[in-house]
């Protein structure tokens, strides 16, 4: 009862004029910010938090949730027309968005992500309200070794991203595995291949792998293919047409992956980066069209931006209900919160009924303001991609360059950049995939810290990881998803053998 | 011995993975922990190993397209080359000659290099560029870039 | 080509309005270029020599959103905003090495007294933990205006009622009480922790330590995967007023104020002498000139007595502690001795 009166002050709340202005205003600064190069939802909310000083705390929190997640929903669009993720939630948008926009349909790809992202956003915004504080046990069940079994998962699935050699596809990831191992260890403090540099104690931010490795990387592959103006001539780049077989085709992806990233997104730790890798990697498992990804399928669309939208939202369940910050962009969620006096924890949705539900009612109008904002001037954006070849080519290099710029303020990242980008290159000329590295950078790096907590407090009993329940369960999966696709080889080829023989 | 394209590459990756076991053999002991911080660099120095192994006896599985890659003309590797000695150049000058200068020169040599031929346009779009860019970021967002040896 | 420009001119339109509709309290940066006339024109009441005259810098050594960078942002609007420093204050982020990176950059400021930046213990302990070749002793502090306490909680239900209850079982088996902390060993968390229960006669290389950076920290401790919590005072208020956890004990030296920090006993009073403060305060570069610091500490003291910051203090849960630059230095270098005798004994200095 209690509850559902709070849930009706939210909606109060939601819907007063101020509240729906401001609202506004978040989703429009979030995702503008979310566009620019290098700025995601922790520099938006930074940003914005001075101007909320002296606001009412309601109206003021109200417009920083839309702030984040409409940075997340603004981030999508640099990744699928550029090949240059301005934050880490959407590379694995880029996948299939960016061949998608080079095939000369930028704006249906761009709709499928608005619609996907908007879905995600709604979905995750549902079972916010109806279990949120239900939920707030699953957010803190998740111990070390069920957050060593998840990344294991996670990296179980990378074989599937190779494009024709497994083997090419394991040495991408564990140079990536590698590249983690830089900086100081964090349960030792030891410097670990740092050469003593400072520069590299706190590990390569992953901003700079993702824009080397993607942007820069294809930066080279457009200056060799600098005179192809297909893309300049395409009157039809920028139409948002969907056809009924993409609305059908994206529905599916579209409903899973808003539950399965919004449950990532409650966990600590996981946030939208992991989501959306895990959402891309299961749908491309799970889909009867697997080849196509990579090449511009709207499943691979679809799956990572709904995901990553549904995880933005999931994070507020830890943020709001427990007081935990589950992220670096929750984090600074958490300090806007203190700012204006408001902190957050269990007991806030008794508290202060018309903060918790308000901003949670808040994010329906927001998410509806972020497709009415975005879809209209999907067909503008997208003619970005008609700037000749040349022009465009400088312009990705330098929003690059500010992307990495605007978080480290530090040259030595951008040297870091070109040599990414030169490896990039070498891997693309080399056929070894990039997307197994940066996964493997981003679970690897996690695995390894979780899997060491773990032992330390087992007293480096392995037991630990098989009597946690879900860590039990998770580690079933991995092995499942690891064997299983060795199983169905080797069928394959034994029933390719037996045919062959009896065709002789 | 080295002739298909896939030997060299394991040769190459053994030696990476040589040079990183090494370097975690020499990592110092940390005497409180379960797992130090060597355990998990060494596992991955010799899985690296092992697979440059079987990258060296495994067939070639590229297609004919993957292999076109390969094949620049010595006028784009050219191309590519003046780009990323710009791109160098920039890094190292940017912070001492400023932002938008060296914004609108990269932008616009860059573009000229790469053959677009509308100067006029070119000038107009890298300085509007840099400008527009430089006043969003520090002027709105508070976000500084190096100023340089121009006033603003 | 047409299509360009109306993207570029769109864009900054789109801006501009932004930033009006929001910028409603914030003063337009329109003194940034007439320096020199505007600080003679404003009066300031201070007699001083010295007033700056050009922008000046906080430094915030880390990424933005965290404990420095909230401090910067925060100082640098109380003074622009009540005018206790007209001059503008822009705040710049650089992270990296946990602080060492931006410590070496503005160590090369040798003098200029436009470059400040905020630290807080890590600018002891990371020199201490060999990983910068600059600490305390090469910069000249200027103020510290902030002190936090560390805490250490355990589930509610947990058998420990105090902080001797604790450390008695540790000293009987270290190996079944795990603590975790966000930092790695060697700072903040580790440190604060160790040197209480060192004082309590507990061997300080037997504690289980580990560290969870990815924000898990609190979770492992709510699910029952580790023990003992050793964190921030204000990080705790939430969990105990709800119930989920107890907080056995504070490194502060008296109780604090506030409803329910006034409920946590200190460790002093347990019969642990031992302290630990989170300190933060303001430095400048190495050789600034002693009117600039003189200036500033003026001004760091009207910006610690303001009523503005005082209500910023108390969102965020800082105590107040606000030291002069000879104090300041005096403090640091007693701190960084008793911390470098601890972490020898640790076998974690360098």
């Amino acid at each position: 009862m209690d509850a559902l009166q709070g849930i009706m002050t939210g909606i109060q709340v939601a819907l007063s004029v101020e509240g729906i202005l401001f609202v506004l205003m978040g989703v429009f600064v979030g995702t503008f910010i979310g566009m620019l190069p290098g700025l995601g939802p922790i520099s938006a909310i930074a940003i914005m938090i001075p101007i909320t000083y002296g606001m009412a705390p309601t109206i003021a929190l109200v417009m920083m949730a839309g702030v984040y997640y409409g940075a997340v929903f603004g981030g999508s669009t640099s990744s699928i027309l550029l090949n240059a993720p301005g934050i880490s939630g959407t590379v694995a948008s880029s996948f299939d968005g960016y061949p998608m926009a080079q095939q000369g349909k930028a704006g249906k790809a761009l709709a499928v992500a608005a619609i996907s992202s908007f879905a995600g956003g709604t979905v995750s915004v549902v079972l916010l309200m109806l279990f949120a504080p239900v939920l707030a046990s699953v957010a803190v069940s998740f111990g070390p070794p069920a957050y060593f079994a998840l990344m294991l998962m996670g990296l179980t699935l990378i074989s599937s991203l190779s494009e024709c050699s497994t083997i090419k596809a394991l040495i991408s990831a564990t140079i990536g595995f590698m590249v983690a191992t830089i900086g100081l260890d964090g349960q030792t403090g030891t410097q670990r291949f740092t050469f003593g540099n400072p520069n590299l104690f706190e590990g390569i931010d992953f901003l700079v792998i993702a824009l080397g490795l993607f942007a820069l990387t294809e930066v080279c592959t457009l200056i060799l293919n600098r005179k192809d103006q297909s893309l300049s001539q395409n009157k039809s780049i920028g139409s948002l047409k969907l056809s009924k077989s993409d609305v059908k085709e994206m529905s599916g992806p579209m409903s899973r992956h808003s539950f399965l990233g919004f449950i990532l997104g409650i966990l600590p730790g996981a946030g939208a980066t992991i989501a959306s890798f895990i959402s891309y990697v299961t749908e491309k498992r799970i889909s009867k069209k697997s080849h196509q990804f990579g090449k511009g399928s709207i499943k691979g669309l679809a799956a990572p931006e709904a995901s990553n939208n549904a995880a933005t939202s999931g994070a507020f369940v830890p943020l709001l209900s427990l007081g935990i910050p589950g992220s670096g962009t929750t984090a600074v969620m958490l300090g806007a919160f203190m700012v204006l006096g408001v902190q957050p924890g269990p007991l806030l949705m008794s508290d202060q009924p018309e903060i918790f539900w308000g901003i949670i009612a808040s994010m329906y109008i927001g998410n509806i303001f972020l497709l009415i904002i975005n879809l209209p001037l999907i067909p503008y954006i997208a003619r970005i991609l008609r700037i000749p070849r040349p022009l465009l080519i400088s312009l990705v290099i330098m929003f690059s360059l500010i992307g990495v710029y605007s978080i480290s303020f530090n040259p030595f990242d951008l040297y870091l950049l070109l040599i990414c980008g030169v490896l990039g290159f070498v891997m693309r000329l080399f056929s070894f995939p990039a997307p197994p590295l940066i996964l493997a950078f981003i679970l690897g790096g996690m695995m390894e810290q979780s899997f060491r907590q773990s032992l330390t407090i087992s007293n480096g009993n392995l037991m630990i990881f098989i009597e946690n329940p879900i860590s039990l369960a998770l580690l079933i999966v991995a092995l499942l998803s690891f064997l299983v696709p060795i199983i169905k080889y080797f069928i394959s080829r034994k029933s390719e053998d037996s045919n062959e023989t009896t065709s002789l | 011995m080295l002739k298909r394209i896939n030997q060299r590459i394991a040769v190459v990756l053994f030696v990476i993975s040589a040079g990183y076991l090494i370097m975690s053999y020499q990592l110092p002991s940390f005497a409180y922990t379960a797992v130090d911080a060597d355990v998990i660099p060494k596992g991955l120095g010799y899985l690296l190993t092992m697979l440059s192994i079987v990258l060296y006896f495994s067939k070639n599985t590229e297609t004919e397209e993957q292999k076109e890659r390969r094949n620049i003309p010595k006028r784009d590797m050219g191309g590519l080359l003046t780009v990323g000695g710009m791109l160098f150049l920039y890094i190292w000058l940017f912070e001492i000659i400023g932002f938008v200068l060296m914004t609108s020169l990269f932008v616009f040599f860059c573009s000229l290099i790469l053959g677009y031929k509308k100067h006029i346009i070119n000038a107009l779009v890298s300085i509007i560029f840099s400008i527009s860019t430089y006043t969003i970021f520090v002027f709105l967002l508070k976000i500084q870039l190096p100023q340089g040896i121009l006033p603003i | 080509m047409k299509k360009v420009f109306t993207f570029f001119a769109f864009m900054l339109l789109m801006f501009f309005v932004v930033a009006c509709s929001g910028d409603s309290s914030e003063n337009p940066d329109t003194s940034e270029t007439t320096d020199s006339d505007s600080t003679e024109d404003s009066g300031s009441e201070i007699s001083d020599s010295w007033q700056p005259e050009q922008t000046i810098e906080f430094v915030a050594p880390a990424g933005a959103g965290g404990g420095w960078d909230t401090t910067a942002r925060m100082a640098a609007q109380v003074f622009n905003e009540t005018g206790i420093i007209e001059q503008d204050i822009g705040v710049e982020n650089q992270p990296g090495g946990g602080g060492a990176v931006a410590w070496a950059d503005i160590h090369k400021q040798d003098g200029s007294p436009y470059n400040l930046f905020v630290s807080s213990p890590p600018l002891l302990l990371v020199p201490l933990n060999g990983q910068s070749e600059f600490g305390h002793e090469d910069f000249t502090p200027l103020s510290n205006i902030i002190a936090d306490y560390g805490a250490f909680a355990v589930r509610a239900d947990a058998p420990w009622d105090d902080l001797n209850d604790l450390f008695e079982d540790m000293k009987e088996d270290p190996s079944s009480i795990s603590v975790v902390g966000a930092s790695s060993p060697g700072s903040m968390d580790h440190i604060q922790f160790v040197k209480i229960a060192k004082a309590a006669g507990v061997d300080p290389t037997k504690i289980k330590y580990v560290s969870d950076q990815d924000g898990g920290a609190l979770t492992s401790l709510l699910n029952g995967s580790v023990d003992v919590y050793s964190t921030g005072v204000a990080e705790t208020v939430e969990q105990v007023k709800a119930g989920e956890i107890k907080v056995l004990g504070i490194t502060a030296e008296e109780r604090l104020e506030g409803e329910v920090l006034s409920t946590f006993p200190t460790a002093i009073e347990q019969g642990i002498d031992e302290t630990f403060v989170n300190w933060r305060g303001f430095f400048g570069p190495p050789n600034m000139d002693p009117e600039a610091v003189n200036y500033y500490e003026q001004k760091f003291k009207e910006l610690s007595d303001s009523e503005e910051f005082a209500e910023i203090r108390a969102n965020y849960g800082w105590d107040e502690q606000y030291m002069n630059s000879e104090e300041y230095k005096k403090f640091l270098d007693e701190e960084k001795e008793s911390i470098a005798s601890l972490l020898e004994e640790l076998g974690l200095s360098e």
